[in-house]
């Protein structure tokens, strides 16, 4: 009940966790509050923000509850980061300002360079996984990765490219196919009257593979054609 | 609205109107909201976006404001007058009270508040009464207004038919002519008239909350229904979030939808499908508000999972919020650990949305003792609705973040009446929520405290506002349970339960660790006509029989997830 004049919020974005504190704080909150933090500071997260802002803070004592939360947050890798802008917190706070790490606002703090985060994040997750890397073989095995995803992109990029030169290929023979079958339909039928007057003889039926399928069948064509004659 | 109602032809003859002086358009709110309900600078976006309405359309600014609800606070005073209004209609009743008479009232007063200063007119309510019930003696109550050549201020409902309008101007014409009335506006009336005088302190309740003659203001509403005072406080905590959060366009965008849920019909609480007594309107005041969650969410680019520490309702102990991208509820750690909300935002539909004519909220995950008798469905219904055998006591929380999202854990010992038996429960009750899920899973530890055995049936409350008209369906194990949405059923051995709604288009499933007994029955309210049946919700209580010897522990799993269906 003692900490009923504090509202806490928290906005958990996976790496990233965002504490609110608003409310007086004074001494007889102080126990309360350092148990929910200290609750809330314990599940995972790179970076953890703790926004003051809404904060009154009527007494020191909560400067050595954050000092504490800073050298926990130490060991266990995390980056604590203090969210505030305003010129009564820069008072409080003006003793440690050289400790913390003060920013007006969490973007404030995304925008302040990328490095020192990235690093962060190695740090953290080296704790977390085991995995230590030093930063050049870091590099070292980002730049191969790198190469290879540009490699596998440059292989999947021609290999795409000579598919649609296939598929062009098939697309223009098929329309030719369709063009002939279309013309020799056209020719067959123009013929058609003559070759029942019997003006033209149908050779078309011989040219036919389907017809002629043997040996046999082609000695049979050429007695038939020798007695024609 | 008036566009489709009104031909341009007919925008040209108000125009007219209003340049000779015979016609004059009052401001007000956009929604026509109840002012002191919300804070001041949504107050002022209302007034400013219908004094805009105004100007568009007829080229206009209001010097009068008007609300329907006629409610009336102090505050009101400073806001209207940085809008820049003049004056404002107030019910007779109100300035009645405040200069201690019950004579009738006319005429204009003036009110000042912290340095601002407003022209208060009063409605003649009997005189409205009178003419709106065809009361042939209006003119004789009409003379104890207007003596001395002071006027009557009459106002008018217009039928909410749109279809109905002509017919209604064409009678009010018609009524005017045959009586030979003079009628003006009433800006008129303040600019030609004295005023009576100034009054010191001004309240109003208002009308058409549903609230008795005794009520002073319109907060009465949220002291009386939970409902309302759930609605309302969610709609603070979502503008006061978006307030920190946005700002632009965006910040206008996220008014824009937000401000519909300002709207009187989410805070009257009159019978049928007027106010919050109906199931519709209840959910449609918070589809607003989900809508306008899901659009702040999506603003800020937050997928995440959220939960906040404070007294959401505003009534001087905390609750915990939480919330991922698919769900949000209002935890009441110090009641019972039982759910005041659960919203489903694709759906956006608050299921925990019953209404209970005691003024008591509905709740979900409300923990309740039967004794261990033989019980009809009827009986267990009665117990559940009088709200008999409760594990309600407060419980220390605390919040463990984990990598697939958090846990609540409630811890305390909880004691139980049962008959002439009382005892002591050691519960422990933990929420989990994942960071991207539309389940809520919660784990029981019961532990037997004292020192002797305890035969009961342990089981946990849900107090949905779900079926009803539009209908829908529950099954049970995958099988239709045959519940004919009236008389209480128990289906005695389940392992899930799932309800329908077809209206609401979700589906809220229930699973059980271990296979529990369901009761499920109707909440019924009173209507404006009779007696309670009014539908109001489905109650669904899962219960376990707990026989527990001295220091025996139970434990228990209910996961609820809700989907779009």
């Amino acid at each position: 009940m003692r900490a009923d004049l504090i509202d806490i919020q928290v906005e958990d974005r996976g790496d990233d966790v965002e504490i609110t504190l608003s409310g007086s704080l004074g001494s007889y909150q102080l126990a309360a509050v350092r148990e929910k933090i200290e609750m809330l500071t314990e599940g995972p997260g790179c970076f953890v923000y703790l926004n003051l802002q809404r904060a009154h803070f009527k007494v020191g004592d909560y400067l050595d509850l954050f000092l504490e939360l800073l050298n926990k947050m130490h060991a266990r890798k995390s980056k604590l980061v203090l969210i505030f802008d305003s010129d009564e917190q820069d008072e409080y706070f003006a003793r440690y300002r050289n400790i913390f790490e003060i920013y007006p606002s969490r973007e404030a703090y995304k925008d302040s360079g990328v490095s020192k985060q990235l690093q962060q994040i190695g740090v953290y997750y080296t704790s977390k996984t085991g995995v230590r890397l030093s930063p050049t073989v870091a590099i070292t095995l980002a730049l191969l990765i790198l190469g290879w995803a540009i490699t596998l992109f440059f292989i999947i990029a021609a290999q795409g490219r000579d598919i649609a030169d296939k598929q062009a290929q098939i697309i223009a023979l098929q329309a030719q196919k369709d063009r002939y079958v279309h013309e020799i339909d056209r020719l067959e039928s123009s013929i058609g009257p003559l070759r029942k007057l019997g003006v033209v003889q149908d050779t078309t039926m011989l040219s036919s593979f389907g017809v002629i399928q043997d040996w046999v069948s082609y000695l049979e064509y050429l007695e038939n054609d020798r007695r024609e004659k | 609205m008036l566009r489709k109602v009104a031909k341009p032809l007919a925008f040209g003859k108000i125009r007219n109107g209003i340049s000779e002086g015979i016609l004059e358009f009052l401001g007000g709110g956009y929604y026509d909201p109840m002012l002191p309900l919300f804070p001041e600078e949504a107050q002022s976006l209302q007034l400013d976006s219908h004094r805009e309405i105004l100007k568009k359309y007829f080229g206009i600014e209001p010097q009068g404001y008007f609300n329907s609800s006629f409610v009336w606070e102090m505050g009101m005073t400073a806001v209207l007058e940085k809008s820049g209004f003049d004056y404002a209609l107030v019910s007779e009743a109100a300035v009645q009270a405040t200069v201690g008479r019950s004579t009738p009232v006319s005429g204009w007063f003036t009110v000042e508040d912290k340095g601002s200063l407003m022209r208060i007119v009063p409605v003649a309510d009997t005189l409205t009464h009178a003419i709106e019930r065809d009361d042939l003696r209006w003119r004789v109550i009409a003379e104890s207004y207007c003596h001395g050549g002071k006027s009557a201020v009459v106002v008018l409902d217009l039928p909410p038919n749109p279809e109905e309008i002509v017919a209604f101007f064409e009678r009010l014409v018609d009524f005017v002519e045959t009586n030979d009335l003079q009628t003006w506006p009433v800006g008129y009336l303040i600019n030609q008239l004295p005023p009576e005088g100034s009054l010191s302190y001004l309240m109003s309740s208002g009308k058409k909350l549903g609230l008795p003659a005794s009520a002073v203001t319109c907060r009465e509403t949220l002291v009386r229904r939970p409902e309302i005072n759930l609605f309302q406080k969610s709609f603070l905590n979502l503008y006061r979030r978006g307030r920190a959060t946005l700002e632009g366009k965006d910040f206008d965008e996220f008014c824009e939808a937000l401000m519909p849920a300002m709207s009187p019909i989410f805070f009257r609480d009159l019978g049928n499908a007027e106010g919050m007594r109906c199931m519709n309107v209840r959910d449609w005041g918070f589809r607003y508000l989900a809508a306008a969650s899901h659009l702040l969410d999506s603003k800020l680019s937050f997928d995440g999972l959220r939960m906040e520490v404070c007294d959401y309702l505003l009534q001087g102990r905390k609750q915990i919020w939480a919330g991922n991208s698919d769900i949000m509820f209002l935890l009441d750690y110090q009641a019972g650990g039982a759910l005041r909300s659960f919203c489903h935002k694709d759906s956006e539909v608050n299921l925990l949305n019953a209404w209970r004519d005691d003024a008591e909220p509905s709740f979900g995950f409300l923990d309740c003792l039967l004794p261990n008798a033989d019980l009809t469905a009827s009986q267990i219904d009665q117990a559940l609705s009088m709200r008999e055998y409760l594990l309600k006591d407060p419980y220390e929380y605390r919040i463990k973040r984990n990598d697939s999202g958090a846990e609540i854990e409630l811890l305390e010992e909880q004691g139980f009446a049962v008959g002439s038996k009382r005892g002591v429960f050691h519960v422990a009750k933990t929420f989990g929520l994942k960071a991207s899920s539309a389940e809520l899973a919660v784990d029981y530890r019961i532990e037997n405290s004292t020192y002797m055995d305890s035969r009961c049936f342990f089981g946990t409350i849900f107090e949905f506002g779900l079926l009803g008209e539009d209908s829908g369906r529950i099954t049970v194990d995958g099988f239709d349970l045959k519940w004919d949405g009236k008389s209480p059923v128990v289906y005695p051995e389940a392992s899930k339960i799932a309800i329908h709604d077809y209206g609401r288009r979700c589906i809220v499933t229930m699973k059980f660790s271990a296979p529990a007994a369901v009761f499920v029955g109707a909440i019924f309210g009173a209507s404006s006509s009779a007696a309670p049946e009014m539908y109001q919700g489905v109650r669904v209580y899962p219960f376990w029989r707990t026989a527990l010897t001295v220091a025996d522990e139970k434990n228990f799993k209910v996961t609820i997830s809700v989907s779009k269906g």
